[in-house]
């Protein structure tokens, strides 16, 4: 079946089978930064936005996003609040293996642009379905504060 | 993969019940797609409800809170009415489900339609004498929720479709309390009670206390509600909170499996009633007894 929708703010069409989930078709059009974890709703590694509201794209339709907004890491490369999300991870030592980081950054980016005020247990609510079995939280939660900290001061 | 043979789209309910009786072959209904992307059930077709004009969240000109059964587990979380409609209960269980970003897509019709045992969302929606409003072709129908559930993962639906809930006005100012018991936040619920009460001038008015997960349907406890009916707060012993408690307990049906046993199950029902109801009057007496084991 043929659907037309936005991703990463360009107009796209796809050619998707009706059973396909967001995430088959989204690493079968080359969106690598989406991850391949648990498929079964749990992990998060696979999250991208959804009208900028964070999904597990595993248990998406792809059909589903018909006349509808995708987000993937892909689509924010450049952006500055995910830049500084990024820069502050890295800098807190928050990244170690790497796989759930894309969906952790995609969890935080979608709660930091509520704008601030945005507190440790709101961080710790937005980030209850990525799971990360390397560092743990302590580290992601941190690095999330220091941006939630410097949006207060400079939005 | 899910080997799908088609994807069709309703703008609105009539039509998405022709299109669940247009076959060819068997259909589902599908809305935020959290479980039938997990289950794959059989079937060749699906109908997206998600266009269909059952998502909205809104207060009745009569005070009823109406939840469309396309509204999203987070929009429920996040919406104003619901938080002002007794305590916030159903916003409170709407956050116990699953995580951040299944709640985003997850809706609570799919909740109640998939019909486990131990739905999060009925034992609140039970508590808070939720009707259910179902749409045929060319009619519709309503009846409680209380009727809705005739088996595991089978409702009185067929090939209809749930449009939404309501819940009474005269329950917004109920005080209404509920726990998920579960082994992880996140992990499906052991045992669920939810108690709310109708307090007014000292007395206990209108009781409901309902279960999930420890029987074959989510269910009221109408025995155990019928001991504290128009009771004095002041006449409520704790004896007679662990009456109404083991009672309640009684009333279930608990089953054996691998997250907990059915002994298990029945004591934990009985030690969350008790712990709700003194809870709530505990609160109401302003002597702190919520936190009475």
């Amino acid at each position: 079946m043929k659907i037309s929708f936005h991703l990463n703010g360009q107009p796209t069409d796809w050619e998707v089978a009706p059973g396909r989930t967001l995430l088959q078709a989204l690493r079968g059009s080359g969106a690598h930064s989406v991850k391949m974890g648990c498929e079964t709703g749990d992990c998060g590694s696979c999250t991208v936005l959804l009208d900028g509201q964070p999904v597990n794209s595993c248990v998406v339709a792809a059909a589903r996003v018909a006349g509808h907004r995708v987000t993937t890491m892909e689509g924010l490369l450049d952006d500055d609040l995910m830049i500084r999300l990024q820069t502050e991870l890295v800098e807190q030592g928050a990244v170690q293996c790497g796989y759930c980081i894309p969906g952790m950054l995609i969890s935080l980016y979608a709660l930091m642009k509520k704008g601030p005020p945005i507190g440790e247990q709101e961080i710790r609510h937005a980030l209850t379905g990525n799971l990360c079995r390397c560092t743990g939280y302590v580290k992601p939660v941190a690095a999330a504060r220091a941006v939630a900290t410097v949006l207060e001061v400079s939005p | 993969m899910w080997n799908l043979q088609e994807y069709r789209f309703a703008t609105n309910p009539a039509e998405a019940v022709a299109l669940m009786r247009k076959g060819p072959g068997k259909g589902a209904y599908i809305a935020g797609g959290t479980d039938l992307l997990l289950e794959h059930p059989d079937c060749d077709f699906v109908v997206d409800v998600n266009n269909a004009g059952i998502g909205d969240i809104a207060r009745t000109p009569g005070g009823d809170l109406f939840l469309g059964a396309a509204a999203t587990l987070q929009g429920i979380v996040d919406d104003p009415l619901v938080g002002g409609f007794a305590g916030g209960a159903v916003g409170l269980a709407a956050a116990r489900c699953g995580n951040r970003p299944v709640r985003t897509t997850a809706t609570v019709g799919g909740n109640l339609c998939n019909a486990l045992p131990s739905a999060d969302m009925a034992p609140v929606l039970m508590a808070l004498d939720a009707t259910c409003y179902i749409a045929d072709e060319d009619c519709r129908e309503s009846l409680p929720l209380t009727d809705f559930f005739v088996g595991p993962r089978r409702t009185v639906l067929e090939d209809r479709l749930l449009v939404g809930v309501a819940l009474p006005g005269e329950c917004a100012g109920w005080r209404c309390l509920a726990h998920k018991l579960t082994r992880t936040a996140e992990d499906i619920s052991l045992v669920q009670v939810c108690v709310a009460l109708d307090l007014a001038d000292g007395r206990i008015g209108e009781v409901r206390i309902a279960l999930g997960a420890v029987s074959a349907v989510p269910m009221r406890a109408t025995l155990a509600e019928s001991m504290l009916t128009g009771q004095e707060v002041a006449a409520v012993t704790p004896d007679l909170v662990r009456d109404v408690a083991g009672i309640a307990a009684g009333e279930c049906g608990p089953l054996d499996d691998h997250r907990a046993s059915a002994e298990y199950r029945r004591e934990m029902t009985a030690v969350l009633t008790r712990r709700l109801v003194t809870g709530i009057l505990g609160d109401d007496r302003g002597n702190g007894e919520g936190d009475a084991a």
